[in-house]
């Protein structure tokens, strides 16, 4: 079971209607958005974990600009391009700028699955390390609140032992002056 | 990965102590394996032995480098552990800058800065960012932020400036990435104008503080833990040492200098503390 949401963009119909029926197959949750602005929208109001989008699109909404507006709303969303042989340089830009992969046309499906799995496992590694570091943040905050309250009472009993050692050693008041002193000190922790 | 056997412990341990000062009990081994594994395989060296012996007879001590680098580094975030920037915004800086600007009659103020384990920078790149959003005009005054650190390697990232979004994306607010960095790919580069307020430099604690001069402001986080007591010690006197009469020392949130040094008193202020000079 996949629970994760995957986007297609994709303005050829046939296309999108495979790798819709394929991935839904494969029990991942899937939209398709026939064009940029369509997955723009549809970004807008969901959570997708990854986008699979074709880099060249009719419109002023191309593939990168699509990267770029799933990034703007989530970081985390990972960005797949789909491109034909002929613009691989493309993809490798698009790469630069946070394409998590690229896959050539025609689409291998073989291919495909394994590149998703890949990602499912880098997800789930990077949640792992989140969820372990929220729990060592936790960790911490405790025990740097307990260090830091003995540092204090620490700080403040070294502070009464150097008052009653001082009131100890005053030669001016006699001995039995000097230790009521010291007891009203130590009396007052 | 190659497993260190229980009669290589001490050795390796004695070591890596004389090197870096970091000190490694028995119950620390898995340091040894997970650290410096591959450093060994990657000179054909098949037991922790062989690597001891190899990194003692190279003349070049690049391998001695390669190990400090490696045993040395920790994680390390944008504002990790929000106290200490809190502390350092709302007091510790407008106390430092009223004090040295009452001092400095005529001539800009000057006030130093030390991150005394800066490890990749991001420690001193975050006092530099809130210095510049704290200070309207940078230029009347003469902030001098120094980050040292044993690793070479350290040092060198430390300067570049660059790092992966899973270094950035814990603990860096969004609109102070894209204000303070510039991105490059999968990475993400400090710009100029934080980048020329800072400077990096090797320096291990251990050694004596040469050249340092006297710091109104002292970040030393987190790195002690890895001595014995007796190091600590040394460092936090020579530390004091290094600190103005009405510095600031702020150390790891769960390290404590009770036994450590008496030179010190801590203050608290909300939820962090920082040490004051007896």
């Amino acid at each position: 079971m996949n629970s994760l949401t995957i986007l297609v963009v994709d303005d050829d119909p046939v296309i999108r209607r495979l790798l819709e029926q394929r991935l839904k197959k494969a029990h991942y949750s899937v939209d398709v958005a026939e064009d940029g602005y369509k997955a723009e929208k549809l970004l807008q109001q969901k959570h997708f974990d990854i986008v699979l989008t074709d880099l060249m699109m009719p419109g002023g909404i191309g593939g990168i600009e699509v990267l770029e507006i799933a990034k703007e709303i989530d970081q985390n969303i990972e960005v797949v391009l789909i491109t034909a042989h002929s613009s691989v340089d493309s993809a490798v830009e698009a790469m630069k700028k946070g394409a998590v992969d690229y896959l050539e046309k025609p689409i291998n499906f073989d291919e495909l699955f394994l590149r998703l799995e890949k990602i499912i496992n880098i997800k789930s590694l990077m949640r792992n390390a989140r969820d372990i570091h929220e729990a060592m943040d936790a960790t911490e905050n405790a025990a740097s609140e307990t260090i830091q309250n003995l540092e204090i009472m620490a700080a403040k009993l070294q502070q009464r032992l150097d008052m009653v050692e001082n009131e100890l050693r005053d030669e001016a008041v006699d001995a039995e002056s000097r230790i009521a002193r010291a007891l009203d000190i130590l009396a007052g922790l | 990965m190659i497993k260190i056997k229980p009669n290589e412990i001490k050795p390796v341990a004695q070591y890596i102590y004389e090197i870096s000062g970091i000190f490694l009990d028995s119950n620390k081994t898995y340091l040894f394996e997970t650290r410096l594994s591959s450093i060994a395989e990657e000179l054909g060296c098949a037991s922790f032995s062989e690597l001891h012996t190899k990194a003692k007879s190279d003349r070049s001590k690049n391998i001695e480098r390669k190990i400090v680098d490696a045993i040395s580094t920790n994680e390390t975030l944008f504002f990790r552990d929000k106290g200490p920037f809190e502390l350092l915004q709302h007091k510790l800086l407008p106390e430092i800058i009223d004090a040295r600007s009452a001092k400095a009659t005529g001539l800009r103020p000057n006030i130093k800065i030390w991150s005394a384990a800066s490890s990749t920078g991001q420690e001193l790149y975050s006092i530099a960012i809130i210095i510049k959003e704290l200070v309207p005009d940078l230029s009347r005054y003469s902030f001098q932020l120094l980050g040292t650190d044993i690793s070479d390697n350290a040092v060198a990232q430390a300067s570049y400036g660059k790092y992966n979004k899973f270094e950035i994306e814990r603990g860096l607010p969004r609109a102070q990435l894209q204000k303070y960095f510039t991105p490059a790919g999968e990475f993400w580069k400090i710009k100029d104008e934080i980048r020329a307020m800072v400077n990096f430099r090797k320096l291990n604690l251990m050694s004596p503080f040469v050249g340092l001069g006297k710091f109104d402001i002292i970040f030393c986080r987190n790195v002690a833990i890895y001595f014995t007591l007796e190091d600590r010690k040394k460092l936090f006197n020579k530390i004091a040492d290094s600190l103005a009469d009405d510095g600031f020392l702020v150390i790891g949130s769960t390290e404590s200098l009770t036994g450590v040094s008496p030179r010190f008193v801590p203050k608290r202020h909300l939820r962090s503390i920082f040490y004051l000079k007896k």
